[in-house]
């Protein structure tokens, strides 16, 4: 091969973008120039150091990393694509077919709300619910007034004793029944308003059951 | 520019490696010709593996990986400064082509396409722990700090390369780390940056230059080694 001839001026040109045979004429120059062959050492030991920034030493888990990362993203894709199937499954539908999907999607919606309508609990249920309860409080009332009749009857027996009490005992249960009485008064009138407070009809009975115990001790006091 | 104070052995790193590294590095590229064959084979199978990956194929991923991973891995720990930002910056990389593939047309071979991605995936990540030290209102150094590494047979040489590198503009840094360490054609870079050959090749031989002023050792010194 014949050697071009180069000069010191093509050294740049050369390094930047020189042919094979530019290159072996800058060496043959190089050869009998100082100035020419310093530059190309060092031109071509740039080259050469580049090599210390090369480290391909394996990392032995980072393989593992990127399968899992791409494996977890291709999941991913593939959840995507399918939604989008669906979303294009519904454009690509003739107008016809969507007007009569969404026809269809009404239909069943109504249905539906018919469905709850007619069996949600009715008034009726819930009538015979507070039927139930008040059939309780008038079986309650029932035996309240038969008892208090029975009281009555035992308290007619003994009021001529207390209009005219003899003795100091019998006016005090005169007393005693005048405050019963009141209180009795009283229960019953919170019982009228809340008729269904179990809690009222306690007291009430209990306090019937203390004027029938004092009707008949001043009973006893007459014999 | 001035210079690093650390000079560099030139004559004693001339050698016979540095004449097959010369030859490989600066004409090579004008062997095209006889290499044509070569050049079919690797393009099919580059189209190959796009076409498998593209399906989704793992395996396919492995092999790119297996082909090019450390190579992927070195360049973006040289672009980032650190091994974990590197192989974060890879396995993003991988992600990225997995996500996009369906994109590419085969404009540029896989590989570079590949490349490409994980070279923006680096600019990201560095803009990204910029703001972040901007935030925190901390220094903010653009310029990639070098963590150690496995030590080569020139530490010095190497951490005076890293410094300098340091110093050129992103593209020069790029352009270098690509053709110089990586073993990349200036065609190949060319797709990698989006620049043309011809810009490429300028851009190799500013980043010398100026890498030379950088290291070079100061003329005292030099004229006392004459």
């Amino acid at each position: 091969m014949k050697i071009m001839n180069v000069t010191c001026n093509d050294r740049d040109r050369i390094f930047e973008d020189g042919t094979l045979a530019e290159w072996a004429a800058l060496e043959a120059h190089a050869a009998n120039c100082l100035l020419c062959a310093e530059e190309l050492r060092a031109w071509k030991s740039l080259s050469f150091s580049a090599q210390e920034l090369r480290d391909y030493t394996e990392s032995p888990t980072l393989w593992l990393r990127i399968e899992r990362a791409l494996a977890e993203e291709a999941e991913r894709k593939t959840q995507r694509a399918e939604r989008r199937r669906w979303h294009s499954f519904f454009q690509h539908l003739p107008v016809g077919w969507q007007m009569a999907a969404a026809g269809a999607f009404l239909l069943v919606l109504t249905v539906s709300a018919g469905w709850f309508y007619l069996h949600q609990p009715k008034d009726g249920q819930r009538a015979d619910q507070s039927l139930l309860k008040s059939k309780a409080l008038k079986e309650v009332e029932s035996a309240e007034a038969t008892y208090v009749q029975a009281i009555d009857k035992l308290a007619a027996e003994a009021q001529p004793l207390l209009e005219n009490p003899a003795t100091p005992l019998l006016a005090n249960y005169h007393e005693k029944l005048i405050v019963l009485d009141s209180a009795i008064a009283d229960l019953r009138a919170q019982a009228g308003i809340n008729p269904s407070n179990a809690q009222l009809r306690y007291q009430l009975l209990a306090m019937y059951q203390e004027k029938q115990h004092t009707l008949e001790e001043v009973l006893e006091a007459k014999q | 520019m001035g210079t690093m104070g650390l000079a560099l052995p030139w004559k004693a790193r001339i050698s016979s490696t540095l004449r097959e590294r010369g030859t490989r590095v600066e004409p090579s590229e004008q062997f095209t010709g006889g290499l044509g064959a070569v050049a079919a084979d690797a393009a099919s199978e580059d189209a190959a593996l796009a076409a498998a990956c593209r399906s989704g194929d793992l395996r396919a991923y492995e092999r790119l990986y297996a082909t090019h991973g450390a190579r992927m891995k070195n360049l973006a720990r040289n672009v980032l400064g650190n091994p974990i930002d590197a192989e974060d910056a890879v396995q993003e990389t991988f992600l990225k082509v997995q996500r996009s593939i369906a994109g590419f047309r085969g404009q540029s071979s896989f590989v570079t396409w590949t490349y490409r991605i994980l070279i923006n995936t680096c600019y990201d990540a560095r803009r990204s722990r910029l703001r972040k030290k901007e935030v925190a209102n901390h220094d903010s150094e653009e310029t990639p700090r070098f963590e150690p590494r496995a030590p080569g047979a020139h530490p010095s040489l190497r951490m005076a390369l890293e410094r300098a590198l340091a110093k050129l503009t992103q593209h020069q840094r790029d352009v270098f780390l690509l053709y110089e360490v990586e073993g990349f054609r200036h065609a190949e870079i060319a797709g990698m940056l989006e620049m043309s050959e011809t810009a490429s090749k300028n851009t190799l031989f500013q980043a010398k230059k100026n890498l030379r002023q950088m290291l070079e050792p100061p003329r005292s010194s030099a004229a006392e080694a004459r």
